[in-house]
């Protein structure tokens, strides 16, 4: 609970002032399509965590987006593969992009910088050769798969809670309990601390590893899906750029040490939520021009992780006081 | 040492016989037309051009590199590799210009799509954007004949006709005189006697982020009458965010370009009408223009440096057979 405090705080503190300071915040759609977004951007976190947490990396986040993201309506409508073989065709495909991470890096001992970045540019290139650069689109149709994205819970009032968020929650449910309750996560954590002591105390750590980046390209193939669901086309060009510095973003926000060995399900959660309750301010508070975003955005997480540092540095000092 | 100096001279030997079987029999011009991205605009604008092609026996390549620094190394590798004319589409027409003078005075250059006008470029094709967007904006008024709140979505604001594209809009809707140079920053509103322009929304070719765009502004103006999205994706992303709300038909939605999702809106009445340019017809003309060009024949060159392809306006009414027309173009 400590280890998330500053970041929750950061996000009562955002979500206070854009209610305040914004037009139609709290209204029921905008607060669905901010669980909506926080859901699409949080299932790709939570998927950069466990690699973060081994001590690891991954570029390829956003190429994954595109390849899954144009892939599937191409599966779908250019060569009418039925819905049930498409989406086990992305999965095996995502699944596989992480084995291959995975095993490049312990059994070839690559820096997970340079396979994920070759990832990168190939998964992007690769999309846009087999869809000719066109862009892809479900072109009005499969109303019924997309209703995943699309539907919502009704709750009160004309709010309902998106289907996406209860995906979120059930990702991050599963992921919760592998890295708090089995030892396994105890063994992805001590991996991150020290990779060596966690080898000589008996730990497969190339097996964990691996483990890890097929967990974060299966959720990327999972967030692909999702995402091209949501908007209903997808540019090979442009469709996911960047999106792993957001998921990274997320992740080192929620609480994630770059160093490997630190990192929670929930401080993710509410990372992937800071970031777009600012995107979302920044559109609705009228004062801020909308081109300045980046620099919003780069400037309160830097804050925001500074804060964090000093309430850890306090709070680490009065133990030590505490304690001598 | 030595290994590595009979690997290169291996490998150099190796290139140059490859270069010599490349070599062609009979030497044709060759022509390139440059796009500032990658959309099915171009994809319209690639097949117009190759038609040129085969109709006056010319080669033609059709580039479409993703920005600005891409744009200049591929058509650095045109010169390279020797061609005779390149037809390009402008980024940025202020800082681009130098780089294009360089070009102009190697080969022939002209620019499609987008001018830049201080350039050394022999003429430019296309369409006067903000004429085109003037006639976006009176599809607005026929939409929304009572006036109300409009906003402006857009990919990015930097290149010149999408400045004049959406000044064009706004002009048209506060009944302005014909001034393509004025500037209404995008920060404030913009007041007219019966319409305001709310606010132009950028998303940098980001799709997502686009829709989230158009959802906030949903959230943030729940009295808007009018949407009108100024690139090819944005009114498809504006139909999206406005089915999802339920609240497609209330809010009114006018488009630019033919995306398929748009023109199916036309013709399902979700969309009031859209506002299209002829690709197809830049394609063609660039190619044409740079073989007359390359011969020495300036003689559809007018004084204005200013091909004019119109733009049309596409309604209920003529969206079926506009539609009809450009799948033929298409081959499909």
């Amino acid at each position: 609970m400590k280890k998330i405090l500053g970041i929750l705080l950061t996000l009562v503190v955002l979500y206070g002032l854009t209610a305040a300071l914004g037009d139609g915040f709290l209204g029921a759609y905008n607060q669905e399509k901010l669980l909506e977004r926080t859901a699409l951007f949080g299932i790709l976190g939570i998927g950069v965590a466990f690699v973060i947490i081994t001590g690891g990396i991954d570029l390829s986040i956003g190429s994954v987006v595109c390849l899954v993201g144009c892939g599937l309506p191409w599966l779908l409508v250019k060569q009418e593969w039925p819905p049930a073989q498409a989406l086990a065709a992305v999965v095996l495909v995502s699944a596989s992009i992480g084995l291959i991470h995975g095993l490049l890096i312990t059994k070839l001992k690559l820096q997970p910088f340079v396979v994920t970045l070759c990832g990168l540019l190939v998964y992007r290139g690769i999309t846009r050769g087999f869809t000719e650069d066109q862009s892809q689109g479900f072109e009005g149709g499969f109303g019924s798969l997309r209703q995943v994205v699309t539907e919502k819970i009704p709750v009160m009032g004309g709010f309902g809670i998106p289907w996406t968020w209860v995906i979120l929650m059930l990702v991050a449910v599963v992921a919760g309990i592998f890295l708090n309750k089995t030892i396994y996560g105890r063994y992805l954590r001590a991996l991150g601390n020290n990779e060596e002591a966690a080898r000589f105390s008996g730990i497969n750590t190339d097996r964990m590893v691996i483990l890890s980046y097929v967990v974060c390209s299966l959720l990327a193939g999972l967030g692909g899906v999702l995402f091209v669901m949501d908007v209903g086309s997808a540019q090979p060009s442009d469709f996911g750029n960047f999106y792993e510095l957001y998921a990274i973003a997320a992740a080192v926000l929620g609480g994630c040490s770059l160093r490997g060995g630190q990192g929670t399900v929930v401080g993710v959660v509410i990372g992937a939520a800071v970031m777009q309750v600012l995107k979302n301010m920044i559109n609705l508070v009228t004062w801020i021009p909308t081109h300045i975003e980046f620099a919003v955005v780069g400037a309160v997480i830097l804050v925001a992780v500074v804060a964090d540092e000093l309430v850890k540095r306090t709070v680490a000092t009065r133990r030590a006081r505490k304690s001598s | 040492m030595k290994h590595l100096l009979k690997f290169l001279a291996g490998g150099l030997g190796l290139a140059l016989i490859l270069s010599g079987c490349g070599e062609k029999k009979a030497e044709r011009s060759k022509f390139a037309v440059v796009t500032t991205g990658v959309a099915s605009f171009w994809d319209i604008c690639k097949i117009g051009a190759e038609k040129a092609g085969a109709d006056l026996d010319v080669d033609v390549e059709v580039l479409m590199p993703n920005g600005g620094v891409e744009q200049k190394s591929k058509m650095e590798d045109l010169l390279s590799r020797g061609v005779d004319g390149i037809a390009a589409a402008v980024i940025d027409p202020i800082n681009q210009s130098e780089f294009f003078d360089e070009v102009a005075e190697r080969v022939e250059f002209i620019t499609v799509d987008t001018d830049a006008p201080d350039s050394k470029r022999k003429v430019y094709i296309g369409v006067d954007n903000y004429d085109a967007g003037r006639m976006c904006g009176q599809l607005v008024k026929e939409a929304l004949p009572e006036g109300g709140q409009v906003i402006l979505f857009i990919g990015r604001l930097e290149q010149d006709n999408s400045k004049r594209r959406r000044q064009g809009v706004i002009d048209e809707l506060l009944d302005r005189s014909r001034d393509p140079s004025r500037y209404d920053a995008p920060g404030a509103p913009v007041n007219g006697e019966k319409y305001t322009v709310l606010a132009t929304l950028t998303d940098q070719f980001d799709r997502a982020k686009g829709k989230a765009n158009a959802e906030d502004m949903l959230t943030k103006y729940p009295e808007v009458g009018c949407m009108v999205g100024l690139f090819a994706y944005n009114p498809p992303l504006i139909l999206e965010a406005l089915s999802q709300a339920n609240r497609l038909n209330t809010v009114k939605v006018v488009g630019f370009d033919e995306d398929a999702v748009t023109l199916q809106a036309i013709v399902d009445g979700t969309v009031h009408g859209t506002v299209v340019q002829n690709p197809y017809e830049y394609g063609y003309q660039s190619v044409k223009v740079l073989k007359a060009l390359f011969e020495g024949d300036e003689s559809m060159i007018p004084a204005n440096k200013f091909i004019n392809i119109p733009a049309r306006q596409i309604r209920k009414d003529t969206v079926t057979e506009f539609w009809a027309d450009l799948n033929e173009k298409l081959g499909k």
